[in-house]
Order: C-alpha cells, then structure tokens, then sequence
C-alpha cells in the first residue's frame, strides 16, 4: 500500500473503532444505532479502498439504508413498560460479568488475530477491478442455484414476520 | 504487513466488537447491533481474501453479498421475534426475559 491508501485505511479503521465503541457502549440504543451506521460507512470505505465499488455501494445500500431503518423500527417499538423507549438500564455490571464479557470478545478475535499476523501468505498486488458484467454471468450461470435460493430464503424471512406479527395482534 | 493482513486486523476488530456486545447487551435490540458488526466483518474478510490472494475473486464478492442478503432477512426476523418477545414478557431485557413458558 501507498502512502496515501494507508492514510485512508487509518481514516476508515478510525471511522469503524468510533462506530463500534458507540455502538457496543451507548447507553441509549438510538446512539448505538449511529455508531453502527458509521462502523458500516467505514466498511463501505473499505471496499472502495480494495477496489469493490459495487461491494462498497451495496453495503451502503442493503446496511445503511435497510438493515439500519429495520433496527431502528425495532427500537421505537419495544417500548418498555416503564421507562423510555430505546434506554437500556444502567445499573453497572458486575465486575465479574464485564471481565467475562472483555474475554468473550477479545480472546476469539485475538487468537485470529495471532494466526492472521503469522501465517499470512504471500501478499498479493491487487487484483483489477472486477467488471459487474462478470459478476451477473456468474450469479446467472453456476450459481443460478444459490441466487435462487436467497430469494426463497428472504421469502421465508418475510412470510414468517407477517405470521409473527399476526399472531401478536390475535393476542392482544 | 501487508494489505491483506490489515483488512483481516479490521474484520478481527469488528468481530471482537460483535461478540462483547452480544455478551454484554441488555436489550435484545442491543444485541442485534452487535450481530450487524459481526456479519459485517465477516463480509470484509470474505471481500479481502477474494481481493487480494490468488481465489476466485467473483466467488468472494458473490458470498459477501449472501451474507448481506442473509443479514437483511435475519434482521426482519428478528425484528418480528423481538416484538412478539416483548408483547408476551412486557421487556426486551435479556436477563428478564427467562422463562419459557409464563
């Protein structure tokens, strides 16, 4: 890497670290959601960085523009009882409970981390950018299948929300 | 290190992100923020190891779009589970939310 794409790794690992304190820490969900939200502009840069614009602008499309709205809808409506909507409680954790949640977290990621920074293989220069043509032929010739059968997977998400929510409204 | 490398390091970071959050959430909202920052560095990985080692670079893209598809259709239903979830226990607490059936 240059210099100047290793400037922009640091500003889009800068963007991600904010994002992902914000979005693990905030108290208020609200603000958790908008460090999620920039955590994924900042992979979205990443992939512009790696030369996947159309990976980049997917990510912004499906992530910030769907997954986040969904999450957010989530959040207006599980309301406690009493309280506010979207305020987590704020009685500390134990001790014990925090340092166990600190392992869960950085012991997997580290001993990846470990393997990743000693086995790496042969850097590699990047690759041209791969034209969308290739990427539809390929979707549509030996992958027909799974193309498929994403669709009937989504078909199914969206069948079992509409069952779910009936069923809460029969109650009620 | 190498590019490949680093963009592993930030997919490592968001992983460790997910998984403390997963563990260390109240609300079941909460926790499915943490899930989003996990799959999304999965989906990093996936895009860098395509990019920059000697694979099938459309197989790698290809996948990292399934999991955005398949992070978008998990989102709806959790959303739906969540909702039912607090309809019936009047909490979205992870720690209240103990009993099978009440």
């Amino acid at each position: 890497m240059d210099a100047l794409a290793l400037i922009a790794y640091g500003f889009y690992l800068a963007l991600i670290l904010a994002g992902g304190v914000a979005a693990v820490r905030c108290r208020s969900l609200v603000r958790a959601l908008l460090g999620l939200i920039l955590a994924l502009f900042g992979v979205a840069g990443m992939y512009f960085l790696m030369a996947a614009p159309f990976m980049a602008l997917m990510q912004i499309l499906i992530y910030v523009g769907a997954v986040t709205v969904l999450i957010f809808f989530a959040i207006m409506l599980t309301r406690p009882t009493q309280g506010k909507a979207g305020e987590e409680d704020g009685t500390p954790r134990t001790a014990r409970r925090a340092g166990l949640a600190l392992l869960t977290g950085l012991l997997p990621a580290g001993i990846l981390g470990l393997i990743v920074t000693v086995r790496a293989p042969q850097a590699l220069p990047l690759k041209p950018e791969l034209p969308l043509e290739r990427l539809g032929q390929f979707l549509t010739g030996p992958y027909v299948l799974g193309f498929e059968l994403i669709s009937v997977v989504l078909l199914a998400a969206m069948a079992g929300a509409v069952v779910l929510g009936f069923e809460r409204r029969k109650g009620a | 290190m190498s590019p490949l490398v680093l963009f592993h390091l930030a997919a490592l970071l968001l992983l460790a992100f997910g998984l403390y959050g997963l563990t260390n959430r109240r609300t079941l909202v909460g926790m499915l923020i943490s899930v989003e920052l996990m799959l999304n560095g999965a989906g990093l990985a996936l895009v860098a190891s395509a990019r920059l080692t000697p694979a099938s670079d459309e197989l790698g893209q290809l996948g990292a779009l399934l999991v955005m598809g398949l992070a978008a259709a998990e989102a709806t239903l959790v959303l739906a589970m969540v909702l039912v979830a607090v309809k019936r226990a009047g909490t979205s607490d992870s720690d209240r939310l103990a009993q099978l059936k009440g």
